[in-house]
């Protein structure tokens, strides 16, 4: 168990946009797997791994992201010591009216700290891993940074962040290479010891920056060590609507439900309460992931329902993700279609996306 | 202590000898229900909807699971800094070591923890039924009657009301007599075992019933019955909704099968009176391509490839392809193996049901030697923990239960399982 470590999730990506889904809320609040949130996977990887001290630092559109995570009870985060942390930006804060008021918050959660290291992660992606493999190699190799990578040979698209490892060590990166499906590629999760971490925020702070990213810390290879560490299990990443679709369809493989879902290291959610989901008879269903509070009398095939979703009688879904709460109408026919929280579909509507470009409905429309 | 108005007792240390190995190990209130929720659920997620804040838990029997269950409360909002849940064991004193003797006497053993809230009325409940209340409305009848006690009641059909104790009251619902279990009910007014006492006068009564001898110190044997003797004004509150007793292996199963013949009865998708529960983290429910699933509930980590009609089938099981289950209850963690077939079986936490077993009432060719008295109208309980031999064929109305002498049979392997939580082996 880690507890030299102490974790930082930036919940947003400044190359990662998402289109209707991330307009209302954080990248790392949008929904995925039926009912979960991107977050809570690595939330739950650093609690799993022993981490218990975690700042979650959010831009702009947060309230979705405070209702999910709300004291970190759902994590055990709920601590009289440590635990979770919120760093809102102090952006519009006349006591740090600066242009560097922005890592303020970032700088003194960090300051705060009692471990020796930090586990920073960003949202566009879901592994399950143990923090403290990269934590060790990281320790071992003396390096001063340590970014986990795989190559699996999957095209994600943008960004897509190549590392040029030479005996381990990070000598240059492309960004978007052509060739990227062969390459080491980057995954948002870096180790640094807390006080270098200081270091380089307080000069950014000095120079008058306001952002920070892994894609910044990978910048200054020249400057420190930064070490790769290889990671080989299901990554799934999250870089845009076609790759959140194709990422979240890949639940319905057994093999990756068992390599994210296992009972020793458990994934965290909020607790929503509701009813065990219904199946009336003269339902279809096939190939699906259904959660709780749905009430299905239609038709569903290869596709992911949310908590409270309402599908009524000769409906036909094939290869959608219904988002929470929304009720498709009755004989609605629906393929490769991602509804948000709280739409409706109104009876007979047909929708057609394909593949590689499902139709999103935005939250709370109406059909 | 901050004071409280209400405070809330509820009685959970019985056996639930009628449920039989089906509580083997674990209290009845702890004992799963309706694909999510265990008993208890119901009771404490009607105090913390009712705003009830300070819930008292006795327990006796079997209470390890059931104080893992509850913990401290947080999943039914209980974890307060003044009052919230308080699980209250027996326990010894310089004077007495006693267990609790009976449902008087669980609570007179803890007149001290009532009167640490001072408070005005306490609501006594009880771990064995299922049922949404609004506890508030009995609480206000209670006090519109200007009641010394107030005893809610279900109308029972009359030729049921001799298995109740059953109320006999005057044209305003003020109590006249209580009798339990009439040969020949002149009422259909069956308690519920839910009741509001003023404090002050229940505090007094369960005094003299103690040093009462030969007193069974049970609320509907001794205290109700005394209260009337002294004139008390005791009502009836007539509660309108579902409700059922879940003390059989009967009726445990009927008031699962109600959840998928009337959904809308018990309701358990109203957001405004939710059923809270201790969640299992598991991911959500898998329905596979040549699945079946008809008139069944499903909650998260179930995985199922074969076919389930009519059923309830609780968190982390598994059924295999070209199972059929039918008119089952699978508790957590059950699996059922490929080609078996199950009808009207009652599937413990963790179970393993061989591939092409046949249980059900149609299958009278089978070993008579587990016929259950326990059992009727064909059900069929699978104790918790045990693997089924591949093959095996079961008739109606049998039990099969862990070896009494802790080893395996030819039909049956025990299974290590510790954690009596379900789906320990996923």
């Amino acid at each position: 168990m880690l507890s030299n470590s102490m974790g930082l999730i930036l919940a947003d990506h400044d190359r990662v946009h998402l289109g209707d889904l991330t307009r209302l809320r954080a990248l790392a609040a949008v929904p995925i797997f039926g009912r979960y949130r991107i977050i809570d996977f690595t939330l739950s990887n650093m609690v799993n791994s022993g981490i218990t001290n975690v700042g979650v630092a959010a831009m702009t559109k947060y309230k979705s992201l405070l209702d999910h995570i709300g004291t970190g009870a759902s994590w055990d985060l709920d601590r009289m010591n440590q635990g979770l942390h919120i760093l809102p930006p102090y952006i519009n804060s006349s006591y740090f009216d600066r242009e560097s008021g922005d890592l303020t918050g970032l700088y003194e959660f960090v300051i705060r700290g009692k471990q020796e290291y930090v586990v920073i992660c960003d949202s566009n992606f879901l592994i399950k891993t143990d923090f403290s493999g990269i934590v060790s190699k990281h320790v071992e190799s003396k390096a001063d940074m340590t970014i986990l990578y795989n190559q699996d040979g999957d095209r994600y698209g943008s960004p897509t962040f190549s590392l040029d490892l030479q005996e381990g060590v990070l000598r240059d990166f492309l960004v978007d290479s052509l060739d990227s499906g062969t390459q080491k590629s980057a995954i948002g999760v870096l180790v640094i010891s807390r006080e270098l971490l200081l270091h380089i925020l307080s000069q950014s702070m000095s120079r008058g920056q306001a952002e920070f990213s892994i894609e910044q810390l990978l910048k200054m290879y020249e400057q420190y060590k930064i070490c790769g560490c290889e990671y080989k299990g299901n990554c799934l990443r999250i870089n845009s609507i076609s790759t959140y679709y194709k990422s979240s369809m890949a639940l319905l493989d057994p093999q990756v439900r068992k390599s994210f879902f296992d009972l020793e290291a458990p994934i965290y959610t909020k607790v929503k309460n509701e009813a065990p989901a219904y199946y009336e008879s003269g339902s279809y269903v096939s190939n699906a992931i259904v959660s709780d509070g749905c009430t299905i009398y239609g038709s569903v095939s290869d596709s992911i329902l949310f908590r409270g979703v309402r599908v009524e009688k000769h409906t036909n879904l094939q290869n959608c993700i219904i988002f929470q709460d929304a009720i498709i109408g009755e004989g609605a026919d629906l393929h490769h279609v991602i509804l948000d929280k709280n739409t409706v579909v109104r009876p007979g509507v047909k929708l057609q996306g394909q593949p590689d470009y499902p139709v999103v409905i935005g939250k709370g429309a109406i059909v | 202590m901050a004071k409280q108005n209400v405070v809330a007792m509820l009685l959970a240390g019985g056996q639930g000898s009628r449920l039989g190995v089906l509580t083997r190990n674990i209290a009845k209130p702890a004992v799963p229900f309706g694909s999510r929720y265990r008993i208890i659920d119901f009771p404490l997620s009607n105090c913390t909807n009712s705003g009830i804040e300070t819930v008292g838990v006795l327990t006796q029997y079997q209470p390890l699971v059931l104080n893992a269950y509850m913990g401290n409360g947080h999943p039914w909002d209980l974890d307060r800094n003044t009052g919230g849940l308080s699980i209250l064991p027996p326990y010894q004193s310089m004077s007495k070591r006693d267990w609790y003797k009976g449902t008087a006497n669980a609570i007179y053993q803890n007149i001290h923890f009532i009167d640490r809230y001072h408070p005005k009325y306490v609501l006594i409940l009880s771990g064995d039924h299922i049922y949404k209340m609004d506890y508030r409305k009995m609480l206000n009848h209670h006090i519109e009657k200007q009641a010394d006690a107030t005893i809610a009641v279900f109308e029972v059909p009359l030729e049921e009301a001799s298995r109740f104790g059953i109320m006999n009251t005057d044209k305003t619902g003020k109590i006249l007599e209580f009798e339990e279990k009439p040969a020949f009910p002149k009422n259909n007014l069956a308690s519920m075992g839910v009741y509001i006492f003023n404090w002050e006068v229940l505090r007094k009564s369960l005094i003299e019933d103690e040093n009462t001898r030969g007193s069974a110190n049970d609320f509907g044997k001794n205290i109700i019955p005394s209260l009337l003797q002294e004139g008390k004004s005791l009502y009836a509150y007539t509660f309108q909704g579902y409700w059922k007793d879940v003390g059989t292996i009967l009726s445990l199963w009927e008031a699962n099968m109600d959840i998928v013949d009337t959904p809308e009865a018990l309701n358990l998708s109203d957001r405004s009176w939710r059923i809270y529960c201790r969640n299992a983290a598991r991911p959500p429910h898998y329905i596979a391509d040549g699945a079946v699933v008809e008139q069944s509930v499903f909650t998260d980590g179930d995985e199922i490839y074969g076919e389930v009609y009519h059923s309830v089938i609780a968190t982390s099981v598994l059924v295999e392809e070209g199972a059929v289950v039918r008119d089952s209850i699978l508790m957590p963690g059950a699996v059922v193996r490929k080609g078996a077939r199950l009808e009207r079986v009652i599937v413990g936490m963790d179970s393993v049901i061989g591939e092409n077993c046949k249980m059900g009432p149609g299958q009278e060719s089978g070993d008579s030697s587990y016929k259950s008295k326990l059992c009727s109208n064909g059900i069929s309980v699978v104790e918790g923990g045990l693997e089924v031999r591949a093959g095996l064929v079961l008739g109606g109305n049998s039990v099969l239960s862990l070896p009494e002498d802790g080893h395996d049979t030819p039909d049956l392997k025990i299974l290590n399982v510790l954690n009596w939580e379900g789906g320990s082996r996923c």
